[in-house]
């Protein structure tokens, strides 16, 4: 009798005991979520797997179960305290035990979770993006990008069912200073895994038409926790970098920013949020507006008035400088007549000095005193000779003496 | 479209350089009423773009909808 074959179930049954007894802790484990599915009766289904971190081969795999009444509230607070979604391709830290089932076989029972572990998980995977992004040199393309003065023309990338959109528009229509705006939705996936390959479609949608538009603006309602993993993701954080318009994100959740807001230009929390910002930037524009132009009314007053009082100095003054200015011509003037008599007496007796030189002169040179002194003046018809040339015999000649003529004929 | 964007900077800029050169006291005063007559148009200017709904934007907007 070598053989008294196990019945299958006598053999499962064994090893479920096997188990138990050498397992009979709840263990904390780290693994990937390759499937996530829950039904209708409440229980969430899975698969864990565990990859060569080279090959990324599978080394791993298990089964694991989240009973209705724990999955209930474990799936909520991992969702809120991690930003992410429940669902498969996640790492979790997660305490199991370990069950096996004669007819379903080897299991893991999830009996609580440590959202720390995905977050940090998640954390890594957005740092190893932005150091990829950063050694492209395209990780603040966006930032550096100037918001124009003005941004009115918004394309506004959303899921136009999302109360988000609404809040956005009717934030913007309403804001107190009635500045205009001029949105337009490019409709995409906000949720789920279609949102990267979405998103991506209507930012190229917006790119076809730049011109038309003076920023991006992504929003998604906020409220319930969901699925952020999209924004988490390479192609779109390279994308929005590298957008030639300025992106704004309001995507709705608390927790640090999803790389997609570390690429955009602008990072608010919520779609009311994102509609102030555009606001108040309108505002300031606005308002240095307005202090140029009252800058300019107090300069151009200032000025005026500087102009006025210059005028009104002047005119005080004039008077003054005219009197003054009288004063000065009347003395000068005064002076020029003392100098022009003194000029003149100076100049009658300079003149009669030389008058009586001359008449001195004129007395010695005369010819009276000449003729006294014994000379004589010989006349032909009337004319002085001073040369014996000038007569020939028989020429009447007079001759003049101091006194008296004498008529005589040459010979 | 891209030069009505700019319009709004270039309407700021000028009224930058108007404002500078008045409070450098650059303009005499026959400039002065001309420069703060266009002052007062480029500040009419750019109020419309904050407040005034501008029709051809708007059609634009709206063009690609149907």
């Amino acid at each position: 009798m070598g053989k008294e074959p196990l019945s299958l179930y006598e053999l499962n049954a064994m090893v479920k005991q096997a188990l138990n007894e050498s397992l009979p802790e709840a263990y904390w484990i780290q693994a990937e979520l390759s499937e996530v599915r829950s039904n209708t009766t409440g229980h969430c289904y899975l698969e864990f797997v565990q990859k060569d971190l080279r090959s990324n081969n599978l080394i791993a795999k298990a089964r694991g179960t989240i009973w209705a009444n724990v999955f209930r509230m474990l799936k909520p607070y991992f969702e809120e305290s991690t930003g992410q979604a429940f669902v498969s391709g996640i790492k979790v830290m997660v305490q199991v035990t370990v069950e096996f089932h004669e007819l379903y076989g080897y299991s893991l029972t999830v009996i609580d979770i440590d959202p720390t572990y995905t977050l940090g998980d998640m954390a890594r995977k957005r740092r190893e993006i932005l150091k990829q992004l950063e050694e492209e040199g395209v990780l603040t393309l966006n930032k550096e990008l100037e918001m124009p003065l003005l941004v009115q023309r918004i394309a506004v990338i959303s899921s136009a069912s999302a109360a988000g959109y609404g809040d956005f528009c009717r934030q913007l229509e309403e804001n107190p200073y009635r500045f205009m705006f001029y949105p337009r939705l490019f409709p995409a996936l906000m949720q789920g895994n279609q949102v990267e390959e979405s998103v991506i479609a209507a930012l190229n949608e917006v790119n076809d038409r730049r011109d038309d538009f003076d920023a991006v603006v992504i929003i998604r309602g906020g409220g319930a926790t969901s699925d952020l993993s999209g924004f988490d993701t390479y192609l779109l954080a390279a994308n929005c970098a590298q957008f030639p318009l300025p992106i704004i994100t309001g995507i709705g959740h608390e927790r640090d920013d999803t790389v997609l807001d570390s690429v955009a230009h602008t990072r608010v929390k919520t779609p009311t949020a994102a509609a102030q910002f555009l606001i108040t930037h309108m505002h300031q524009a606005d308002e240095s507006l307005e202090e140029l132009a009252q800058t300019l009314v107090s300069f151009v007053s200032e000025r005026m008035e500087k102009e006025h009082s210059r005028l009104t100095d002047l005119t005080n003054r004039l008077p003054l400088v005219i009197k003054n200015r009288t004063i000065r011509e009347g003395y000068l003037l005064e002076q020029l007549i003392q100098r022009i008599h003194v000029g003149i007496a100076r100049n009658l007796t300079n003149k009669k000095h030389r008058l009586m030189l001359l008449e001195q002169q004129v007395n010695d040179a005369s010819p009276e005193r000449l003729l006294k002194r014994g000379y004589s003046l010989t006349f032909k018809d009337g004319k002085v000779i001073t040369d014996s040339a000038q007569l020939k015999p028989g020429d009447l000649i007079i001759t003049r003496l101091a006194k008296g003529e004498v008529s005589s004929e040459v010979k | 479209m891209a030069e009505k964007k700019e319009s709004y900077a270039q309407a700021m800029e000028k009224l930058e350089d108007i404002v500078s050169a008045v409070e450098k006291d650059e303009l005499d005063i026959d400039q002065l009423s001309e420069k703060l007559k266009e002052a007062q148009k480029l500040v009419r200017f750019c109020k419309d773009k904050l407040y005034k709904a501008d029709e051809e934007i708007k059609k634009i907007m709206e063009g690609e909808d149907n």
